[in-house]
């Protein structure tokens, strides 16, 4: 039955902080009720309820309400969340989080950045980080993202970061454990990449340059500097200034790259390392294909990665140690230490298990094998390092900010935190 | 050793106190307490909720949506249902008519024409030239504000690439199935959006990512028009909603009540036809059931102006949304469910869940539905609301006697106003939408006692109908009982007159039915099945003497509060 209802309450406000107040008016309320019901029965029109109706009832509850109306006041957490939203969706977002370090394995990432618009798609970022391991990064980013007709997005990006200390384990596939050393280096770096879908479909081509200066000087860290342990090494203490160019194909068929539950992407960068000084030239060849395959409606996504990277000297010129293609840990190696191999060359084949949790969360488990070369031929299958492990991902649509995994290689275990996707 | 004034909080002992004081003026009144109201008025059963106060002062709200579907997910999702009945029924355990609810299929009969206009009053959008005013300012599927040739406002909208047909046929399909429900529904039509006459109002704007607002570019409309489907030789399809009259303010929640709205008393968990929605939302799978996808209008009414309240978008149902095909699990599990996350971590994937392992055919326009594996009782939407919550066995009865009565050819009329075009396709939803139909009167109807339509003839001869029986979900119980009794309506009290069995839904009366005019008998109706021990909890059924006959004014499935869990 259509019965009163309090909703909620009308007319004078409880008293707060009087409960003896209400105790009191509590009491007579009660009595009120009680005078009602003792009340005579012809009050009432005998057995019929006639007199008094049903609508009656509710229009009197209406009547009461209509008396204490009141806007609607959202909560504090509302606010709070609404607050959050114009921050992000709504580009009013100005100051962000930025994670990413200076360079691979500055360890716990702490940043931020400030974000303004220049244009209606257009932003300008000035962010920078820093790690407990002294790693120091300060950028500013443009962005167009909406180039010829939507095809094309154009980053124009300069900035400044130091990193003290880099492990270096030397040079080649068996490079020893013990071998560890570090170095650092400050750069300044000023780079432009234009990224073109000319079908807006899954071709993708990009094409960028970037000047920069690789200034050495010696590691601080707990392990001996490079020079200690390893002084006939090819751009030691080189102070190098290139001019990086590079151009990619690729056909992109995932959803974004940051987070992709199907699809893949097969492309080709090759890059050119110009030294101004002519000593330290190089080129490098990037081959990487990448298959998300769904699997039972995409409770399991299986994840696969192939990547080789190949390095070719102009002359007798010299592919300096700090740009040697590397595996270990990151998003390679993941049971290794950070930049575990280096050599000339490198292979990697990564597969992943990821097991769809919810909407927000996968888990993996996950296999990589992967060797340094001096030999572009020596890029077979023997004498792989691998590594397994196991990973939790906090993710988006399109995006994945926290992955958290653990891995065991031949040389124990390694814990990864990253802000973007392994693949 | 502790005392009570050691250990008691204040305001327990003041409670305490004041009902110590009720307790002596009782005692002192001399008799124990009676009713302060009859329990049946004299327009009772109500046909229509009142609303007598002036909303004109309700503002525009602005529902978070992030907020809401995390309060959703995090918070509502937890609550135990209070099994608190319904506040808005009448006396005959029926919804009345009011702002929000219309009594349509299932209280009078619905032709298929009637079913396959549904909300529409006027005429089609004149297609033929359309003036993009501004982008869409509600809902997930690409689309835009626009005038068409006669000046008139629609939101239009169109299909995901993949599934062609799919969205504007589930979003016309889908009002009229709401409307002939009760719900009030945007009048919705398929129609045709040629681009090449189109033109873009200077005024129109679109909001940036920057948050500015700048002119719709023929690029804006490209780039929406690039997700679209396209048939060779024909102009876009597009699904057109005509714009609501009224002064829009915003959506409703599914709980609580307006603050600004006098006439909202009812908290909106409380209300029927929203505890309802969780069995018309399994039948359609109206998974997006959020406050975003209501609206609130202020209208005028009998020289006040009052609050409409519409389900603004069902377009979310069957198998296809906006952006594409449901998730998989949409219709399964909420967006985040505790429990199957704690399985799907523990297992590592191989705790399968249903929706896994279901036979989905390949109906790009219907998308991902299905019938074979649907369960009704265990259907979710992608956020539960505190009225999916709330609802109990008899919400869900009185739901489902409503989704039985779309026989199996006003399901089919009603399909094909979605114009898919595609026979097979057609002849899959409907099918699908026959068998979900089924298995919610399967589901709902024999789990508690299904006797309905109690009638009392001048001759003392009591028929009524059973809901179970009467769609073949149960057979015919092996006996009927009824005891009768006098009812006081001013005290509540009874007096019995006797009992009596039959195997039919039919019985005479006991001698000793009271004959003055406005006085009432109380009925409590059961029936004994070996299969369905609920039915013998009684119906509990009230006539009142009018003249030579008998007026039902009273019939109560459950009680007021139902100890235990019900519905889950």
């Amino acid at each position: 039955m259509v019965h009163p209802v309090i909703a909620q309450p009308v007319g004078p406000r409880p008293l707060p902080g009087r409960p003896r107040a209400r105790a009191i008016l509590g009491g007579l309320l009660a009595l009120a009720v009680v005078a009602a019901g003792t009340a005579p029965a012809a009050a009432q029109d005998g057995a019929s309820g006639e007199g008094e109706t049903r609508a009656g009832t509710i229009e009197a509850q209406q009547k009461a309400k209509a008396g204490d109306l009141k806007p609607y006041a959202p909560n504090k957490a509302e606010v709070w969340v609404k607050k959050l939203e114009e921050q992000f969706l709504t580009g009013n977002m100005n100051w962000h989080p930025w994670f990413t370090s200076a360079y691979p394995g500055g360890g716990f990432t702490v940043g931020a950045g400030y974000l303004s618009h220049v244009g209606s798609y257009e932003t300008i970022d000035v962010r920078g980080s820093y790690t407990f391991s002294n790693y120091k990064r300060i950028e500013s980013e443009f962005v167009a993202p909406r180039l010829f007709g939507r095809r094309g997005r154009l980053s124009v990006l300069g900035g400044w970061r130091e990193a003290p200390q880099v492990n270096f384990f030397g040079v080649g596939n068996d490079s020893a454990q013990e071998g560890l050393s570090n170095y650092g280096f400050r750069q300044p770096y000023g780079a432009a990449l234009l990224e073109v879908r000319p079908t807006r479909g899954v071709l993708v081509t990009s094409a960028g340059a970037e000047i920069s200066q690789w200034d050495q000087f010696a590691g601080e860290g707990s392990s001996p500097s490079v020079d200690t342990l390893y002084g006939d090494l090819n751009g030691l203490g080189a102070k190098i200034t290139y001019l990086h160019t590079q151009a990619t194909v690729a056909l992109d068929s995932r959803a974004s790259a940051e987070y992709a539950r199907r699809g893949g992407f097969y492309g080709v960068t090759i890059h050119n390392y110009a030294d101004r000084d002519d000593a330290y030239t190089f080129n490098q060849v990037d081959y990487e294909a990448i298959q998300h395959i769904p699997i039972l409606r995409d409770a399991w996504v299986l994840s696969l990665r192939g990547r080789v990277q190949t390095t070719m000297r102009e002359g007798d010129e010299q592919v300096p140690f700090f740009l040697l293609p590397g595996l270990g840990s990151g998003s390679t190696l993941r049971g290794y230490q950070n930049l575990r191999f280096r050599d000339r060359h490198s292979l990697l084949m990564q597969a992943e298990w990821r097991v769809l949790v919810n909407s927000f969360i996968d888990a993996a488990i996950f296999f990589d094998a992967g060797k340094v070369a001096a030999r572009k031929a020596d890029l077979d299958l023997n004498d792989l390092h691998s590594d397994v492990g196991i990973g939790f991902r906090l993710h988006g649509p399109f995006s994945t900010p926290l992955r958290i995994e653990l891995a065991r290689g031949s040389e124990g275990f390694n814990l990864v935190f990253g802000a973007s996707a392994s693949f | 050793m502790f005392t009570l004034r050691q250990c008691s909080p204040p305001s327990l002992r003041r409670a305490a106190a004041a009902a110590v004081v009720v307790a002596a003026v009782l005692a002192a009144a001399g008799h124990s307490p009676r009713t302060a109201s009859p329990r049946f008025y004299s327009d009772d059963p109500l046909q229509r909720e009142p609303e007598v106060a002036d909303a004109s002062s309700a503002a525009e709200w602005d529902i978070d949506l992030f907020y809401d579907l995390a309060y959703q997910l995090f918070v509502t999702a937890g609550k135990a249902p209070t099994n608190t009945r319904a506040g808005n029924i009448n006396t005959v355990d029926e919804v009345p008519d009011s702002s929000w609810f219309t009594n349509r299929i299932g209280a009078r009969p619905i032709t298929a024409a009637e079913l396959q206009r549904g909300p529409v009053t006027g005429p089609a959008p004149a297609s033929d030239k359309w003036v993009l005013t501004r982008e869409k300012s509600a809902g997930a599927a690409p689309g835009f504000t626009a005038r068409d040739a006669n000046g008139e406002t629609w939101f239009v909208s169109f299909d995901a690439k993949a599934n062609p047909r799919g969205a504007t046929a589930a979003v016309v399909i889908s009002t009229k199935i709401f409307w002939a429900l009760g719900y009030n529904q945007v009048e919705y039509f398929v129609t045709e959006f040629d681009q090449d006459k189109t033109t873009i109002d200077p005024a129109a704007t679109k909001r940036r990512p920057s948050g500015e607002r700048t002119p719709i570019t023929r690029d804006d409309v490209r780039e929406l028009l690039e997700q679209v489907p396209r048939e060779a030789g024909r102009p876009l399809r597009a699904a057109a909603g005509r714009m609501l009259p009224g002064r829009v303010i915003g959506g409703f929640r599914y709980q609580g009540t307006r603050p600004d709205d006098p006439n909202d008393v009812v908290p909106h968990e409380h209300r029927r036809e929203l505890r309802a929605l969780r069995v018309f939302g399994a039948w359609t799978n109206l998974t997006d059931m959020k406050a975003g996808n209501t609206l609130d209008t202020v209208v005028p009414h009998q020289g006040r102006s009052v609050v409409r309240h519409y389900l603004q978008d069902v377009g979310s149902t069957f198998g296809v949304g906006a952006q594409g095909p449901h998730d998989w699990n949409e219709g399964w599990e909420y967006i985040y469910q505790g429990s199957s996350t704690k399985r799907r971590l523990l297992t590592f994937g191989f705790g399968l869940s249903p929706w896994q392992t279901a036979d989905y055919p390949d109906h790009p326009a219907v998308g991902r539905f299905e019938g074979a594996s649907f369960a009704p009782e265990t259907w979710k939407p992608r956020a539960p609301t505190l009225a999916y919550i709330e609802m109990r066995d008899d919400d869900a009865f009185w739901a489902a006697r409503r989704v039985m009565a779309f026989s199996d050819d006003l399901i089919r009329a009603v399909v094909a106003t979605g114009e898919i075009g595609d026979p097979a396709q057609e002849k899959y939803l409907a099918d699908t939408l026959i068998l979900r139909r089924d298995k919610i009167g399967r589901a709902y109807l024999p789990k508690i006692n299904p006797i309905v339509d109690p009638v009392l003839g001048a001759n003392g001869e009591l028929s009524f109908g059973n809901a179970a029986v009467q769609y073949r979900f149960a057979p015919a119980p092996t006996s009927y009982t009824a005891t009768w009794a006098r009812f006081d309506n001013a005290t509540g009290a009874t007096t019995p007159i006797g009992q009596t069995t039959s195997t039919e839904p039919r019985m005479q009366a006991p001698a000793g039915l009271p004959t003055a005019p406005g006085s009432f008998i109380e009925l409590e109706l059961s029936a004994r099945h070996p299969n369905h021990p609920s039915w013998e909890r009684p119906v509990l059924v009230h006539f009142r003497r009018n003249g030579a006959g008998w007026t039902l004014v009273g019939l109560q499935r459950l009680p007021e509060r139902q100890a235990g869990v019900t519905t889950r």
